[in-house]
């Protein structure tokens, strides 16, 4: 039997799906894993006063040190290790850039707006050693956004996993992480969206271990003047990319498969499709033109 | 449609920053408890065949010439296969042939040198080795329970032993803790040289904890302290001069560093070991192993080890017999010793090909401790060839 649960998270629909024989078992297994995801989510949420991305924010500058746990100095190097590998991209601070855009007014912001924040997106004045993390600067924030509600898709499929699921999909506002097929089946079929027709899917791919995820420019964007603005911003300039405008990765972490998929939209169109196939992981992305790309067949 | 699987599968393991990018996210503690203890997915077997020889003891270390020393050839089987969800049993099998000489006892030749008088190419052994494991694995860690039985012609031995490890919450750390004991029978073979006993037994207990940690996204360590006591005959009971104490105490702690290289696709193990007992021997090991991957799924790795240890109160080249405890067996001296090897691993679809070849010298002038040269003191070459098999 097929045992369904859908519910709110990480800022967006989050559903997990468990075939089991046992409908108990599958609904204690179901409440660990959205009990998990509640858990990073009340530590890493950035909006939560009481969270300790919150706390970290709040003593930036002040040369006091943060305490964190294990887990937390683990997405650390993880971070630090996507920033390395990216060239400086991938950076959780960047967040603060969002203070300058406000893409529901349809006015582009102010070059000084935006100069005065560009010292405050810099990776390398995040220090953590010992246990303790702290930013160099105030007004500089972290944001875990960037990859922990990809890591929360992954610790709920373990999640699963351990209260004995076998076959399960977690989806966490489009983040996807999959463990077993269900019967008869390669994967659990998951249809990526078309860019501009929401309801339709523009490829297919089936999942029955590991994870997917996506990145996309098509939503949250403002036109001026003909311009297309969208919502994520380059790290060093501040200003929207113009990269492709949806990548879907596939890889054996969905916490791999998202970080891959953020820095392949960071990079220039046609860097990014190079990198994306020597990066050897199944991909799909959509250029400008509306044109597929990929090792995952469109339609 | 895409299948995961079979796309990108095999470039995963060729890209720098995908292989950055997973060994740095497999430290999270997500991927940690569901990696570290599940049983094997796939049945395992495997055989090995290996040569342990001697060198030759040289003319001017022995009484009547140089003499050829033991040389011993060794068949292992092993199977290991995942039994239901969270158990495993592992058989393993050994059979040793050994032949050779071996030093019956060390005397002082007319100008003063010691030498040894050896027991004469007649040693001629067979050991069977049978071990059974089943272990237990639960969320956070694992239980095993192991009987081991070894027979030879003239020792008899039942084992038993009981190990558990336990991860913490976060999965960086990992405890772990083993208990055994076994019993020996010992019945000399007569014929070739006069045995000190007709029969005899021991009882060996020992106790062991460690703990690993994971201190950066490519490095690990681990403690570990152990402690062992025999009681009963432990006495050589081939040498003619070898009377020794019937308990012995010993106590052992270890350090180990492991670290991934990641731009030579590479891994350093560096341990040290710290050996005490109350027979006063005192010893040191350092291993050093470099894991190198190269491409074609080739893994080689060269390793070195550097023993020293300091004599047994009661030792003494040539053996002082009017006192109450003695023995000029090597194994008990001051020496030093260096070994160094190049092991290989190949593997080819479901099937692992390895082999090993290794050098162990060893001298009273390589060690740290002053003391006199025991004349038994041995060399030897070790070769071992085998197969693995993954059915999957």
């Amino acid at each position: 039997m097929r045992v369904e649960h859908s519910f709110k998270a990480m800022g967006g629909p989050c559903r997990i799906r468990l075939d089991a024989e046992d409908e108990s078992m599958a609904r204690s297994a179901i409440s660990a894993a959205v009990a998990e995801v509640e858990r990073l989510e009340s530590k890493f949420s950035r909006y939560r006063e009481d969270s300790l991305t919150a706390r970290i924010n709040r003593a930036a500058g002040s040369g006091e040190p943060i305490p964190v746990d294990a887990e937390t100095v683990a997405l650390l190097n993880y971070a630090d290790t996507a920033w390395r590998e990216s060239a400086g991209l991938f950076d959780l601070t960047s967040g603060v850039l969002r203070r300058a855009w406000d893409f529901k007014s349809g006015c582009l912001p102010h070059a000084d707006a935006l100069n005065a924040l560009l010292p405050l997106v810099d990776w390398s004045l995040v220090r953590w050693q010992e246990g303790a993390v702290s930013l160099a600067r105030e007004g500089m924030e972290i944001d875990f956004g960037g990859c922990v509600k990809e890591y929360a898709a992954d610790s709920a499929a373990a999640k699963l996993r351990e209260h004995g699921a076998a076959c399960a999909l977690v989806d966490l506002a489009g983040d996807m992480a999959a463990t077993g097929a269900p019967a008869g089946q390669a994967g659990w079929p998951i249809g990526i969206r078309h860019p501009l027709e929401r309801e339709q899917a523009i490829a297919n791919v089936s999942l029955s271990g590991g994870g997917l995820a996506s990145s996309g420019d098509y939503e949250r964007c403002m036109l001026i003047e003909g311009e297309r603005y969208g919502h994520i911003l380059h790290p060093h300039t501040g200003w929207p990319v113009r990269g492709l405008i949806a990548v879907s990765i596939l890889a054996p972490q969905c916490l791999v498969a998202g970080s891959s998929a953020t820095i392949a939209m960071l990079k220039p169109a046609e860097e990014a499709l190079g990198w994306l196939q020597e990066l050897g992981l199944p991909w799909f992305a959509i250029d400008r033109q509306l044109s597929c790309h990929g090792n995952i067949a469109a339609g | 449609m895409a299948a995961y699987d079979k796309t990108g599968k095999k470039q995963d393991e060729r890209n720098a920053t995908l292989l950055a990018l997973t060994s740095s996210a497999l430290l999270l503690p997500a991927y940690q408890a569901a990696q570290a203890d599940a049983p094997p997915e796939y049945t395992e077997l495997g055989i090995r065949y290996s040569k342990y020889a001697e060198d030759d003891i040289p003319g001017r270390r022995a009484f009547g010439g140089g003499s050829e020393r033991y040389d011993i050839d060794v068949a292992q089987f092993h199977l290991l296969a995942p039994v239901a969800d969270s158990w495993s049993v592992a058989l393993d099998v050994q059979w040793e042939d050994m032949s050779g000489a071996s030093p019956w006892f060390v005397g002082e030749s007319p100008n003063g040198d010691p030498k040894v008088i050896m027991s004469g190419a007649s040693i001629e052994d067979s050991r069977t080795e049978v071990s059974v494991t089943t272990r237990y694995y639960f969320d956070r860690g694992n239980a095993g329970f192991n009987y081991t039985n070894s027979e030879e012609d003239d020792y008899d031995s039942d084992a038993f032993s009981l190990d558990g490890s336990f991860n913490s919450a976060d999965g960086m750390r990992t405890y772990s803790a083993a208990i055994s004991a076994s019993d020996d029978q010992i019945e000399p073979t007569q014929g070739s040289v006069p045995t000190n006993t007709l029969k005899d037994s021991k009882d060996i207990r020992s106790a062991w904890v460690g703990v690993s940690q994971i201190i950066s996204k490519r490095a690990i360590v681990r403690f570990g302290l152990s402690y062992t006591y025999r009681e009963g005959f432990l006495t050589d009971p081939y040498k003619s001069r070898d009377n020794r104490p019937d308990e012995r105490e010993e106590w052992t702690l270890g350090a180990g560093y492991r670290r991934f290289f990641e731009d030579h696709d590479a891994a350093l193990h560096v341990d040290y070991r710290y050996f005490d007992d109350d027979w006063d021997v005192t010893s040191h090991t350092l291993d050093v192993a470099w894991y190198q991957n190269l491409s074609n799924d080739i893994q080689l790795v060269p390793f070195a080890r550097y023993y020293t240890q300091d004599a047994a109160e009661f030792f003494d080249v040539v053996a002082d017999t009017s006192q109450e405890y003695y023995a000029d067996d090597y194994r008990l001296s001051t020496f030093g010793a260096f070994t160094y090897g190049l092991r290989g691993n190949k593997t080819i679809g479901n099937w692992t090909l390895n082999a090993t070849a290794e050098r162990y010298k060893s001298d009273e002038a390589y060690g740290l401790y002053s003391g006199d040269d025991a004349p038994g003191l041995v060399d030897f070459w070790r070769y071992s060839v085998g197969v693995n098999y993954v059915f999957k």
